[in-house]
């Protein structure tokens, strides 16, 4: 599998496609569908693991204060055959999400692509692929 | 026997001078040495690998390193002693962590070591661990990135099978001890059979940030000759299930009887459908029988549904994977379909084992969204999956194992009809479930899957036969595409930050359901 970038021109929305994150666990037992929400924030990391990778980005709030938020993708494998780089994502970055936010309000979302300041959108991967 | 006494008396005093002494050693048929076998470490390291005495959770033993204690910087001696100190609370490997590389060799537990001219694999008992290691020459795919069991290249020196292991995390520790490396290590492993029942095994740890010099470590891996096969240890399965954080399911755990109110089972029902086509152009090996080696990733949506069914939250409507009944539904028994609806709601998500990062049984582990490796090494069928778990299928054996041992990933047993592997598999535990949507299967499964090869995947089939949720067998059917590429390793448990949330909403329901 080639491990170049798969590069796709900002749309108006994200447009990631439907289907949720592909996972270990019931998607609709952590996040709840009825919660969609969008983001854009500081990458303060990104941690690199299984069976999800974490991005964590700093929002700023209405009232000026700001959240970090976890932001779950798919497994870290998943996003370095889908040539996902360590150095796409270093802190300071700013990134663009939607998602859908945690059953138990902790700022945590999951998330199945992001969008970088450049227009590089980078997909996580979800289960719509594998539709039969 | 006397030339084996003889040699064994020896090799301590010549190990590394004759490398070609070993004569008396399987090999195969191009005179490599054949590591193949079910070896344990014969060894105290796994406590403690310089001079140590008895503690209450360690037995006393002698150095394995060469020269007697570990070279360690000033810093890292103190940080060691450090772990040591407070090893019950740090010790990652109390945490059911991935042990790494040495620490996994020492363990008393047995493995299991396959081996084929492009790849070594070795099977550990202990959580279903598994190493692969590319003895084929090809450069690392995915360099960059760090691994609790390392990215492991192998070469035979000699009669040696030497080992590189490079991008090891440092999360983990060499033994119960606290002894650590860096993620700059570099370990070379060798492996020499001294005879036909001992490996003199080696490693030396390379790694300048935490050692004043590299420094080597060696003790014997002893053949098990008492054993038909590697049996299960699941560390984190067992501790969840001691403490309660793992229900026991009685309806479908190991022994669960068959309801008395459930509809007979009709072991007949069900179509005897053709196998698929086999195209005459699919990979052989040089002895005819088909070359299922490579990489493999689920082809179908199983994993979020085995059913036809129309638009489901996120999930688009889908065909399933159903082709026996032919309706697509699963002949279910009406308390199990009520079961597994249930198992839909948000606040059982908790109670799938993958969401702790168990391993998937079976059919599942063919359809989790990870890939998975086939090997065929000399009387086995090895499949490895990278969500940290194997299966190894028995072309050999024709008995399964007694009724009473029960094992999440089940006994299979395989065997060729034509260009179809058949593997037959019994003696599961029931834990499992057949995927996120939460399909049910209990410990009474039997199943007969085909792999069909075709040129450029195996079409995977199904027939599973399970009396306690179902009325009759169903078959399921979906293609397993080969994909280029290397097997990573997925560390689940370690970073495993969805089970709290699981938790949180099955609690919170649990908590309304009492109020």
């Amino acid at each position: 599998m080639k491990t170049t970038l798969s590069l796709v021109l900002c749309t108006a929305a994200l447009a990631f496609g439907a289907g949720p994150t592909l996972a270990h666990h019931s998607f609709s037992a952590e996040f709840d569908i009825e919660q969609p929400i969008a983001l854009t924030g500081k990458v303060t990391r990104m941690q690199w693991s299984n069976p999800h990778g974490w991005i964590y980005i700093d929002v700023e709030n209405d009232d000026g204060s700001v959240t970090n938020w976890a932001l779950e993708t798919s497994a870290a494998n998943n996003l370095i055959r889908r040539g996902w780089k360590r150095e796409d994502l270093p802190a300071g970055t700013t990134i663009v999400v939607e998602g859908f936010r945690a059953r138990n309000g902790t700022p945590t979302a999951n998330i199945r692509g992001i969008q970088l300041e450049d227009g590089r959108r980078l997909f996580s991967g979800n289960a719509e692929e594998l539709r039969n | 026997m006397k030339v084996r006494q003889f040699l064994i008396c020896l090799v301590p005093l010549l190990a590394g001078a004759l490398p070609a002494m070993a004569q008396d050693i399987p090999r195969t048929a191009d005179g490599t040495p054949f590591l193949q076998g079910i070896w344990q470490a014969q060894s105290r390291a796994a406590f403690n690998l310089e001079d140590h005495v008895a503690r209450h959770d360690m037995q006393a033993g002698q150095s394995v390193v060469a020269g007697g204690s570990i070279p360690y910087q000033d810093w890292a001696r103190a940080k060691q002693q450090e772990n040591f100190a407070n090893r019950a609370e740090l010790d990652p490997l109390n945490k059911c962590y991935l042990p790494g590389v040495p620490r996994i060799m020492a363990m008393p537990w047995p493995f299991q070591i396959f081996q084929t001219p492009e790849h070594v694999a070795i099977t550990f008992e202990w959580t279903q661990v598994y190493r692969l290691i590319y003895a084929d020459g090809q450069e690392q795919m995915y360099p960059g990135f760090e691994h609790w069991m390392g990215d492991s290249r192998g070469h035979w020196e000699g009669d040696t099978f030497v080992v590189v292991v490079r991008d090891s995390n440092d999360r983990h520790w060499m033994d119960a001890a606290g002894n650590f490396h860096s993620i700059g290590a570099v370990i070379t492993e060798r492996y020499t059979m001294v005879d036909a029942d001992t490996i003199r095994y080696e490693a030396t740890i390379d790694d300048p940030e935490v050692f004043t010099e590299p420094w080597t470590i060696s003790y014997p891996l002893v053949r098990q000759t008492d054993m038909t096969r590697l049996l299960e240890y699941q560390c984190q399965a067992e501790v969840e299930e001691a403490n309660g954080a793992f229900e026991r399911v009685d309806s479908l755990w190991h022994p669960a009887p068959i309801p008395e109110a459930n509809i007979p089972f009709d072991a007949n029902a069900g179509a005897d459908l053709p196998l698929p086509a086999m195209p005459a152009g699919i990979p052989r090996h040089a002895d005819g029988t088909p070359d299922l080696t490579g990489l493999y990733t689920q082809g179908g949506i199983a994993n979020y549904g085995l059913e036809k069914r129309e638009n489901l939250a996120l999930f688009p409507p889908a065909n399933g994977v159903i082709i026996d009944p032919i309706d697509g539904i699963l002949p279910y028994q009406p308390w199990a379909r009520t079961e597994m609806l249930e198992r839909r709601e948000p606040w059982r998500g908790y109670d799938d084992p993958t969401a702790h990062c168990f391993v998937a049984g079976i059919p599942r582990s063919h359809y989790v969204p990870s890939p998975y490796m086939i090997l065929q090494p000399p009387g086995y069928t090895v499949v490895l999956h990278e969500r940290m778990s194997y299966r190894v299928i028995d072309m050999n054996r024709r008995e399964h194992l007694p009724d009473n041992i029960r094992l999440w990933m089940g006994d299979a047993l395989g065997h060729w009809e034509g260009d179809v592997l058949v593997i037959d598999s019994a003696n599961y535990n029931g834990k499992a479930w057949l995927n996120e949507l939460g399909d049910v299967t209990s410990h009474a499964q039997t199943v007969r899957e085909y792999y069909i090869p075709q040129a450029d995947q195996i079409i995977y089939r199904a027939v599973v036969s399970d009396p306690i949720p179902y009325s009759r067998p169903w078959t399921m059917e979906m293609p397993m595409p080969r994909q280029d590429g290397e097997l990573l390793e997925v560390a689940c448990l370690e970073d495993n930050n969805d089970l709290e949330h699981l938790r949180d909403v099955r609690d919170e329901h649990r908590a309304q359901q009492q109020e």
